[in-house]
């Protein structure tokens, strides 16, 4: 669980090459480290967006945002990975079953059911994504920060999951010559 | 800028962009939110985009080192293939803002604007070199079905001429308009020039 949004960033420490499978040595990976400042910048996005001081959300929401984006997109790696965070931070089991699960409709509070409805639609149809939307955020009693953080969730989430499935190709056809 | 290109609702034409909801003033700006603005884009300081986000300093300040680094970092894929990337990507989502300004900086770079035209007929079929195509067809894939992106899809692009870095590239520029594509169009509309 990342805990400060610290510029140092430690390749040993880094999050995509965990999920891909990435290390040292092999072609995909000093492909990918030639490009540092990406690198670093990727994960310290992940760190911001899952820091638990950040203001807005709370780390537990965003969470959930997380697990149900992998779910719909879908990816395997982000799911166990998100699914590993939220019982870490202690979240309910009956939360973590929705998201993974369930409708968004299904959820506890009107305020999840807008954030979830909103995932959904940035992550399957974002050209669905209209002002009408996103009107629906502030009137389930979102501000306008938590509505920002919540937004780049999802399309850090979407730049992720794309950012993983290209390197798994790239380390799949690598270790298949 | 050259020739106006219209068709399926998209443009290279300049446009502007409103937010849909209320941005930072930046009179009143934190100077931590002055210096994020500053460092990601020269004209962030009166654009509604960056105001907007501007909510989230360190967000914006992680975003901005990410979109910089993979769009003019020098080396690798040259620019202009990484801004088609970036087209095709926001054609497919369909955020018109993104891929007008793209398309002008696409043609800027590579001096020629055929395969723009093609990318807003149908991107499905559009390129006008076996490279092109392969760009084209990858950025479809990894923007519709991320989840079936496989060894073969790599292959396609290295049978095409792009070597590791241009690939590494390649998946950046595509994913990281996942990301553009995603606030751009879903936190405010483009605003078109009058007729």
């Amino acid at each position: 669980m990342p805990t400060q949004t610290s510029n140092t960033y430690d390749p040993a420490n880094d999050l995509v090459d965990r999920l891909v499978g990435l290390t040292p040595g092999s072609k995909t990976y000093e492909t990918r480290h030639q490009r540092a400042k990406v690198a670093a910048a990727t994960q310290g996005s992940y760190d911001t967006l899952f820091a638990s001081e950040l203001p807005g959300l709370t780390l537990i929401e965003r969470l959930l945002v997380a697990l149900y984006a992998s779910r719909l997109t879908p990816s395997a790696e982000l799911a166990a990975h998100y699914r590993e965070q939220l019982a870490a931070a202690g979240a309910e089991l009956s939360l973590i079953e929705l998201v993974d699960h369930g409708e968004p409709s299904n959820a506890p509070t009107s305020r999840l059911a807008a954030v979830l409805t909103f995932t959904r639609k940035l992550i399957e149809k974002p050209v669905e994504g209209d002002r009408a939307a996103l009107s629906t955020l502030p009137q389930a009693g979102l501000t306008t920060p938590e509505v920002v953080t919540l937004s780049q969730l999802i399309a850090f989430l979407s730049y992720q999951v794309r950012l993983v499935a290209g390197l798994k190709a790239m380390k799949a056809l690598e270790e298949s010559v | 800028m050259s020739r106006v290109i219209k068709s399926n609702g998209f443009t290279n034409e300049t446009l502007g962009w409103d937010a849909w909801l209320d941005v930072v003033d930046v009179e009143t700006a934190s100077p931590e939110q002055i210096a994020v603005l500053e460092e990601s884009h020269p004209q962030a300081k009166v654009s509604d985009y960056y105001l907007f986000l501007i909510h989230q300093p360190e967000i914006l300040r992680q975003r901005s080192a990410a979109f910089n680094a993979i769009m003019y970092a020098p080396g690798g894929m040259p620019r202009a293939e990484r801004e088609l990337g970036a087209t095709v990507v926001s054609r497919i989502n369909g955020c018109v803002y993104c891929a007008s300004v793209h398309a002008q900086r696409y043609t800027q770079l590579a001096k020629q604007d055929e395969v723009i035209e093609q990318v807003f007929q149908d991107p499905h079929t559009a390129g006008t070199t076996p490279r092109e195509r392969a760009i084209t067809k990858f950025s479809i894939d990894i923007t519709e079905r991320p989840a079936e992106i496989s060894a073969m899809d790599i292959q396609a692009l290295k049978d095409a001429g792009l070597n590791d870095a241009d690939v590494l590239d390649l998946v950046h520029s595509d994913a990281i308009f996942a990301w553009a594509n995603r606030l751009m169009l879903n936190l405010g509309e483009p605003v078109f020039p009058a007729e």
